[in-house]
């Protein structure tokens, strides 16, 4: 398949303006002001055209749910805070092309009618937050943004608000929080964002690459668009591969790409002598599969079947030399690091676990810490306030399941037989 | 009405309450932490779990959370179900891993959310083996200790603090298992509500500083409903004493008044009664003696008198104390008064009177619910928990209006503050009436702050008219009621008077009598005074004239429990039960009549004014009867409301407006272009100023002046001035503020006690070089 988001994109010399339009840039805007909006959120329907930013919600229904009557103001909000561990993806587009950006929120406003739109930039991209914000000018000057945009009688302006940085700020209702300068803790969803949302108004968050999607999708159908997948899946996708590889890199491929091409084609394979232990489908919120899932297609109704999800699209690779309990370890930091601190079960639960799992990983563990461990996981991941600890206890939870053995292990001998490996190898 | 089914009982419910709501509504405890009626649910805290099967829904039980269910007829909720009990569990398990089980030596212990929970829930032991996170503690100034590491993240605090009472120097920092509950620095708590930290916090990490003090476990505190002494409002209070001494002053909800806040002059001004200076021993001449001996002193010199009595009573005097006093004047045939300044008499009156003519004053839920207020003055002093109750309107969008000569905290939250020097205030009030009165405010007048008020006084659904008695004349008062009556019966008229019984007062009070008290104690024509709970020699405006005057006297008796300039000039002294330690009523701002009851007794002997009053009736001679029989006859069927009620409007006959010329102090006349006002804060009261906790926030003493008057006179920022009144002159350095009126110098009362001015009264300046 040839490039298709990523098919302009630069992140040395990005396009301005000028040359971003003589590749077509800002073509979609003709298109879409000559339609309906109603109509566009058809075609985004029609296209099954899945949400990017980890939940896979129909981008098209969520739209059409929101409602043509929500009252005005209403809001866009582009997610670009992107800080799953394991991906790179909206970074990619953010620094290779700000304009294709401006292009995808300016026609989803327009279908959404949204007067103001919010791209919220994730802390450490703040360079590519520059540059946006330049493309943004360079926009507004050339009548792509403002009033009566091209004569179209649609009025936008876009904001680029630079996250302060933490995990949380990619949830949807936290985020809404911190544009509105409050603590970054998620609210609870009843009243919804799509009807409460920024300071109480109606408001759609999307991420970006599901943004990017949509000018393609109205300058070529929505039935091209399907077809550009694979295994049943729809559209291009952007898939990030780390991890033990040879050459972890981000790749636009046919969703439903199977993760045996994505790591042993693209990435080219792991290291001579390794074999693949296990691998995160989705970056680190997501659960582990096994060498027996490489054939799944890399979508999010198949990947959801083999027991994980397919998240961000982004896959972290795990050989045989690699500890498992470390690496989950490892991730059980993070979380407990980037909890925000609201819910009890998260944010002193997490701790808890990454407590036991230390013990376990150093060799101090105990045999029924992993009883403990499954039983604190049910709790946390059902009894959380919002997605994040359901996301967070994911891959340990599977990881528990999967290297059960190693665990064991663990337990029994009281010490991380990856270590004693090393040591004996250096 | 629907009913849920709460582990198999039909439990009725209020349409959008949620199951946490409704269940306790039903009396029935689901445990729960962050959930708290004022402050609503959060969802954070996740122990208020329960399991939940919808009606006729087909799905399978599920564990949720009962503060953000809705409750819905025919949902089964089961608290007692094994997976809702296994959650409630693991949120204890893990709310203790970091928490450091100091019960021992913690505050809070006894009465303690987080300890009551963690038994009723379990579990039992801990499984928990790794090292406990620790924060430090800030210094939050003298009323609330802090002790992070007790904290279980519940956000109800930083919810009372910022949402609740509008405050900013207190919240949420930091995240994960770190979120620190404080300032951004150390230092003393700004917001006046604050030591409700206290008791909003269901841990030990806010306690009170001034009962650590003087520490006892809380099961072994006596306590008894009482009614808070330090402002009209009322509050009901629950105060605890151990071992002969108080210990702390708790809110008592109240339905209509505090529900679950006082404020902090009313938690903690309770310290007076702890003073070390208090009076205990009866004292004539200056000499301790004995309570018969003081009683024979007393009986004698009255009986030996050939000329007129006089009794003055007092606003912070509890119904009985006044009533008595005027008993015993009317059976020795002479003058009775509770007002020792004529021109709070007058203002005073007036309030009372127009508020029978016009209706009641609405309660604090009432207050909570208007759409537009006008405030005249100051009300965070004057009546902290009606400043509390308009940050309640204002957060439900409605507009606050002010008119005002020295700063108010409360109008940070105005729609339309106009600062107005005292000596205008009834000239802007009349045009402000001629405005309404012209009925279209809004079209053909140009468009000022004024008819900005005028507009949103007419437009709003609810509104309220309020004015601090205290920094009014009896004109104004007299205008505002008229204004009220122009507004109609949506409008709503208040006073927050000076003096927690200054509603009752005023009902005993002849017009004119404080005037009449004074010119005959400076005529000599009365030669003995008792002064019961009333400081005249210590009044800013008259206290010069009073301190003149009662060198006249042949005897000067005070029944006080604080050691005011009265007392201690006192020939015969009658040291008397503090507010906790007798029963008693006072009339609130609405003329509420709510008893209170005796909570402890001090080992020294300490008869309340009642008392006194009829045992030296006695030795005279007179047999009065019993407080309750006096009261009878004067309000007629009176019953003395019982302490721990909501209390009852008091029926009364009607009080006449009294006339509109209102007394003179000698300051009138002079021809200054200065005039004085009161910089009022919530800690300035009677009793209040001898709880040195709350003393040791007094702001700095300086001379607050609007920078244009200011830099007129040539004034600088920061410059030194003195100013000079009837009975003194001080030396202050001057602070500009937005928030005086021009042509007015804003300063504390002890200032205006000194130099001898009232507010409103002119004051000479002279620049210090
Ligand atoms: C803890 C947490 C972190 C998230 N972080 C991101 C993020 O960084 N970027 C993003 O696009 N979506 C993130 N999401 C998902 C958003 O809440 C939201 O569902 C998404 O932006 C919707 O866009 P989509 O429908 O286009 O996928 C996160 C969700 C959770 C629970
Ligand atoms: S689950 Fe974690 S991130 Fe989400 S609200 Fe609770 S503490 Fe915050
Ligand atoms: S300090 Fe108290 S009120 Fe505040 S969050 Fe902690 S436990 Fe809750
Ligand atoms: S508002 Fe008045 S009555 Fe209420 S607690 Fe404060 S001082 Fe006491
Ligand atoms: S009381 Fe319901 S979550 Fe805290």
């Amino acid at each position: 398949m040839e490039a298709l988001l990523t098919r302009h994109l630069d992140p040395v010399a990005p396009l301005n303006l000028v040359a971003y339009q003589a590749t077509g840039g800002y073509r979609s805007l003709t298109s879409a002001f000559d339609l309906k909006p109603e109509k566009i959120i058809g075609i985004v329907e029609a296209a099954n055209l899945r949400g990017r930013g980890g939940a896979g919600f129909p981008c098209g229904l969520k739209w059409r749910l929101r409602g043509a009557d929500a009252p005005s103001p209403r809001y866009l909000i582009c997610n670009l805070d992107e800080s799953e561990p394991g991906t790179f993806k909206d970074r990619y587009l953010l620094y290779g092309g700000p304009h294709q950006i401006i292009e995808s929120i300016i026609v989803s406003a327009f279908a959404l009618q949204a007067e103001r739109a919010f791209i919220f930039v994730r802390g450490e991209y703040a360079k590519g937050g520059n540059a946006l914000n330049q493309a943004i000018q360079e926009a507004e000057t050339a009548g792509l943004l403002g009033t009566n945009i091209r004569g179209s009688g649609f009025n936008l302006q876009i904001e680029a608000h630079l996250s302060g940085g933490r995990y949380i700020c990619g949830e949807e209702t936290a985020q809404i929080n911190a544009i509105e300068g409050k603590r970054p803790n998620p609210r609870h969803k009843i009243p919804r964002p799509s009807t409460h949302g920024l300071w109480g108004q109606p408001t759609t968050t999307n991420n970006v690459e599901t943004l990017i999607n949509v000018p393609h999708i109205l300058l070529n159908g929505a039935d091209w668009f399907r077809e550009l997948g694979v295994n049943g899946g729809c559209g291009s996708k952007l898939f990030c591969v780390s991890g033990k590889v040879k050459h972890s890199g981000l790749f636009e491929l046919p969703c439903g790409t199977p993760a045996r091409e994505l790591i042993f084609e693209h990435a080219g394979g792991l290291d001579e002598n390794r074999a693949l232990l296990g691998f995160l489908p989705g970056g680190a919120s997501t659960a582990f599969l096994l060498p027996k899932h490489l054939d799944v297609p890399m979508d999010f109704d198949p990947i959801a079947k083999a027991g994980s999800r397919l998240g961000t699209g982004s896959i972290i690779v795990l050989d045989d030399a690699t500890c498992p309990v470390e690496v989950t370890l490892n991730l059980m930091r993070f979380f407990a690091r980037e909890s925000c601190g609201f819910c009890t079960p998260c944010r002193d639960g997490l701790p808890y676990l990454t407590q036991i799992l230390t013990t376990i990983s150093s060799g101090s563990g105990r045999a029924d810490d992993l009883a403990l461990l499954d039983e604190l996981c049910a709790t946390i991941a059902s009894q959380s306030f919002c997605a994040f600890a359901p996301g967070a206890v994911m891959p340990l939870v599977s990881s528990l399941k999967c290297f059960h053995d190693h665990y064991e292990h663990h337990v029994t001998t009281g010490r991380c037989p990856f270590n004693e490996a090393n040591k004996n190898g250096a | 009405m629907g009913k849920i089914m709460l582990d198999g009982h039909a439990i009725p419910f209020k349409l959008g309450d949620n199951i946490l709501q409704t269940a306790l509504e039903a009396n029935l405890e689901i445990p729960h932490f962050c959930y708290h009626a004022a402050l609503g649910s959060l969802g954070a805290c996740r122990l208020c779990a329960v399991e939940i099967t919808p009606k006729d829904s087909g799905k399978a039980p599920r564990v949720a959370m009962a503060c953000l269910e809705p409750s819905e007829d025919g949902l089964k909720v089961s608290v007692s179900a094994i997976a809702a009990q296994q959650v409630r569990q693991h949120v204890i398990e893990f709310l203790m891993i970091n928490h450091p089980h100091d019960c021992p030596i913690c505050d809070e212990g006894g009465e303690c959310h987080l300890q009551d929970m963690t038994v009723v829930c379990g579990p039992p032991y801990r499984r928990y083996r790794g090292r406990k996170r620790t924060f430090p503690n800030q210094d939050l100034g003298p009323l609330i200790h802090h002790e992070m590491n007790r904290c279980i993240t519940c956000y109800r605090c930083t919810r009372f603090y910022q949402d609740y009472a509008l405050g900013n120097d207190l919240g949420a920092m930091r995240l994960r298992n770190e979120v620190y509950f404080g300032r951004f620095q150390d230092g003393p708590l700004e917001n006046p509500f604050a030591g409700n930290l206290v008791e909003v916090c269901p841990t030990g990490v806010f306690t009170d500083a001034i009962f650590r003090q003087h520490f006892a476990r809380v099961w072994d505190l006596k306590t008894a409903p009482s009614i808070c002494p330090h402002c009209s409002v009322g509050c009901n209070t629950l105060p605890g004493a151990r071992d002969g001494t108080l210990r702390r002053v708790r809110n008592r909800a109240h339905p209509e008044l505090n529900r679950w806040f006082i404020c902090d002059r009313g938690r903690y001004g309770h310290q007076y009664s702890e003073h070390s200076a208090r009076p205990l021993a009866p004292r004539v001449s200056g000499t301790d003696t004995s309570y018969h001996d003081a009683l024979n002193a007393a009986a004698s010199q009255i009986k030996s008198t050939q000329d007129c009595i006089g009794g003055l009573g007092s606003t912070r005097e509890d119904l009985e104390g006044n009533a008595m006093l005027q008993a015993l004047l009317n059976n020795l045939g002479g003058i009775f008064t509770a007002f020792s300044d004529p021109k709070l008499e007058t203002a005073t009156i007036a309030a009372v009177s127009s508020l029978q003519n016009i209706g009641n004053a609405p309660s604090l839920a009432e207050i909570e619910q208007i759409d537009a207020a006008l405030i005249i003055g100051d009300l965070t002093a004057h009546a902290p928990m009606i400043d509390l109750a308009l940050r309640q309107a204002y957060r439900k969008g409605a507009k606050l209006a002010f008119l005002y000569s020295s700063p108010t905290p409360l109008a940070q939250f105005a729609t339309t503050a106009i600062t107005v020097s005292p000596q205008e205030m009834c000239t802007e009030l009349s045009r402000l009436y001629q405005l309404i009165n012209a009925q279209s405010a809004a079209e053909d007048i140009t468009d000022t702050p004024m008819t900005d008020i005028a507009a949103s006084l007419m437009g709003a659904r609810k509104s309220l008219l309020i004015g601090a008695i205290e920094t009014m004349t009896s004109q104004e008062v007299s205008t505002l009621s008229k204004l009220a009556t122009a507004l109609g019966s949506d409008t709503k008229l208040a006073y927050a008077f000076s003096g927690a019984n200054a509603y009752g007062a005023a009902l005993l009070s002849p017009t004119g009598s404080a005037v009449a008290m004074l010119e005959a104690v400076e005529a000599g024509q009365i030669r003995i005074l008792i002064v019961a709970g009333n400081d005249p020699l210590g009044d800013s405006r008259f206290g010069t004239r009073w301190r003149a005057a009662c060198r006249n006297l042949s005897a000067l008796i005070v029944l006080d429990c604080i050691l005011t300039a009265t007392a201690k000039a006192a020939d015969i002294l009658f040291p008397v039960a503090a507010w906790t330690e007798r029963g008693g009523t006072f009339i609130n701002y609405e003329g509420r009549a709510q008893g209170f009851a005796t909570v402890f007794h001090r080992p020294e002997y300490l008869p309340n004014v009642a008392r006194v009053i009829t045992d030296l009736a006695q030795y005279l001679g007179h047999s009065l009867q019993a407080a309750p029989s006096v009261l009878g006859d004067i309000f007629s069927d009176f019953q003395i409301p019982k302490p721990g009620t909501t209390g009852s409007l008091i029926t009364a006959p009607s009080l006449p407006m009294p006339a509109t010329a209102s007394a003179h102090s000698i300051q009138e006349s002079c021809n200054s272009t200065w005039q004085a006002a009161l910089a009022s804060w919530y800690g300035d009261e009677a009793l209040a100023s001898f709880a040195p906790g709350l003393m040791a926030l007094t702001p700095k003493t300086v001379a607050m002046i609007e920078p244009t008057s200011a830099i007129d006179a040539g004034i600088k920022n920061g410059s030194k001035i003195k100013l000079r009144g009837s009975s003194g002159s001080m030396v202050l350095s001057v602070r500009f503020n937005q928030d005086v009126a021009t042509g007015t110098i804003a300063i504390a009362r002890n200032v205006l006690v000194q130099l001898g001015v009232g507010h409103g009264d002119s004051l000479e300046l002279e620049q210090v070089l």
